[in-house]
């Protein structure tokens, strides 16, 4: 699904983020990516969304080798990746409903075909009474879960997260993973950057931990 | 990639009043320019069909006094008369002669005092190929002191001049065309910059270059569409304010054709906003692209 072979990362000629680091997620995986605030955690989650090329080693996402692959052919590997951004980056002048829709709309679908199954996921977050609001009014846990609705709705086969609980209340925290381990038995492989100790030891996830820039692998999925 | 429509992802564009008015000003002056071309055009073909079948004999006052003018006209009159390819030749009268310099030289009596030619206008049946430099002969055997004016040369100038206006408001056209595209350049990068968070959004999402790039053009193609044609319409309100004082009895300039459009000629100011908004489409989605492919 993911592969990492050697990959280092510096911006411009600045110190580098990521150091030689070598990892594999294999297909239906839940992983858990932790490590102190700037040891790389966001820059990894970069990569592996094609947002920033590596400065070098290897990538190799869905089977594809990203170094040799066209970039014409980029938009369509993101599209099969869900992304939680730690700002959640939604757009303020759209509402709640249609941020949620926005990946169905950019593969395609008509918003016919979509309506319910958008309107299910947002009342499953809880934000079924504030569809129509848009991202200014809401509070930081709701926005959270708009962002959290809008990167799992397309069921993409990697999903990303970067802090998808730090917003919200502990209850709203679990049921967010309980939804992102519904994702998983769904076949959509997980990666999630936290620092919430405690939603780590509830899972039987594996753990991957990011100290300056080096990757320690913490913890094997457990059965 | 779909067809969907990315208009309602972008934000609208909020303080672009001073785009619209600049390409409602260019609208404006290439309405003009265009509408130059169309005056200098028709003016041109005007001169050409008034004098194109006609020809001047003018007899100019005889140095020797034993000869008499009048007597002169007559023996051309009768030349002309029965030339081959000559329909009709009229003398033209003296008040006429005297109402034709009257804008050169005033409507002072002492111009009743001046020596003038006589004038004979001659009209040529059409396609005849009457043969000129003979009849030019047998009019200075008859006539010595005739002169033979067929307007070729004036022809040929008042072409040259139609061409050169034309020709000119062509190359307005072009250069308002060059900153037409350059302004809308201009305003996409700005727009990509002021919602590059919105862009960078999609694009980490997976929309493709084109689908980001429809909805910035669209955005400028409607805003030059809608500025270009009021531009446009304040040309066509110029030109048929002109029809308005021509129709009055005030002619702005003597000896210029007029400066009003007829209808059909006005219809040809739509071509001003189409023309923009077609510009700016094409330029906002190639400053898009050409952004979006320096983003990874």
């Amino acid at each position: 699904m993911v592969r990492f072979e050697n990959v280092g990362m510096r911006y411009g000629p600045g110190p580098e983020v990521l150091r030689d680091v070598s990892f594999a997620l294999e297909a239906g995986s839940f992983t858990f990516l932790t490590g102190p605030s700037g040891a790389g955690k966001t820059t990894l989650l970069k990569l592996m969304l094609i947002a920033e090329p590596p400065s070098r080693g290897l990538i190799t996402l869905f089977g594809h080798d990203l170094a040799v692959t066209r970039r014409s052919a980029f938009p369509a590997l993101r599209r099969r990746v869900g992304v939680v951004f730690q700002d959640f980056r939604l757009l303020g002048h759209l509402s709640a409903f249609d941020n949620v829709a926005l990946p169905l709309r950019l593969a395609g679908r008509d918003a016919r075909d979509y309506r319910q199954d958008v309107e299910e996921l947002l009342a499953w977050v809880g934000l079924g009474d504030r569809m129509n609001a848009r991202p200014p009014t809401l509070s930081g846990g709701e926005q959270q879960r708009v962002a959290i609705a809008r990167a799992v709705v397309a069921r993409p086969d990697l999903l990303l997260a970067d802090e998808p609980t730090g917003n919200v209340d502990p209850d709203i925290g679990q049921r967010l993973i309980r939804l992102f381990e519904e994702l998983n038995r769904l076949g959509t492989t997980v990666l999630i950057a936290t620092h919430d100790r405690g939603l780590i030891e509830k899972a039987k996830a594996r753990e991957m931990r990011l100290v300056d820039g080096r990757l320690v692998e913490l913890r094997a999925q457990r059965p | 990639m779909s067809g969907e429509r990315p208009g309602r992802i972008m934000l609208r564009d909020r303080g672009a009043a001073p785009l619209d008015v600049v390409i409602g000003v260019m609208a404006f002056l290439a309405a003009l320019a265009l509408g130059a071309s169309l005056i200098a055009d028709r003016a041109a073909e005007s001169w050409r069909s008034g004098l194109a079948n006609r020809v001047t004999v003018q007899i100019l006052p005889p140095e020797k006094s034993a000869v008499s003018l009048d007597g002169e006209v007559e023996a051309a009159l009768r030349v002309l008369r029965a030339a081959p390819g000559i329909a009709h030749a009229q003398r033209v009268s003296d008040q006429e002669t005297l109402n034709l310099v009257k804008p050169w030289l005033g409507a002072d009596a002492l111009i009743g005092e001046l020596p003038l030619p006589r004038l004979i206008d001659a009209t040529i049946v059409p396609g005849a190929g009457v043969d000129l430099e003979s009849l030019r002969s047998r009019l200075k055997a008859a006539a010595p002191d005739s002169v033979l004016d067929d307007h070729t040369r004036w022809i040929a100038r008042l072409r040259t001049l139609a061409r050169t206006i034309s020709w000119s408001a062509y190359a307005v056209l072009l250069l308002i065309a060059i900153a037409t595209a350059s302004t809308v350049a201009f305003a996409t990068r700005a727009g990509l910059e002021a919602h590059h968070e919105i862009v960078e959004l999609l694009h980490q999402m997976g929309a493709h270059a084109g689908f980001i790039a429809r909805a910035f053009e669209w955005h400028y193609f409607l805003a030059t569409l809608a500025a270009a044609a009021v531009g446009a319409l304040l040309a066509a309100g110029f030109f048929v304010a002109a029809g308005g004082l021509e129709f009055a009895g005030i002619e702005p300039v003597p000896f210029l054709p007029p400066l009003s459009l007829k209808p059909a000629e006005l219809a040809w100011l739509l071509a001003v906003p189409a023309a923009a908004s077609l510009i700016a489409l094409v330029t906002a989605r190639l400053s898009v692209l050409s952004a979006l492919r320096r983003i990874y």
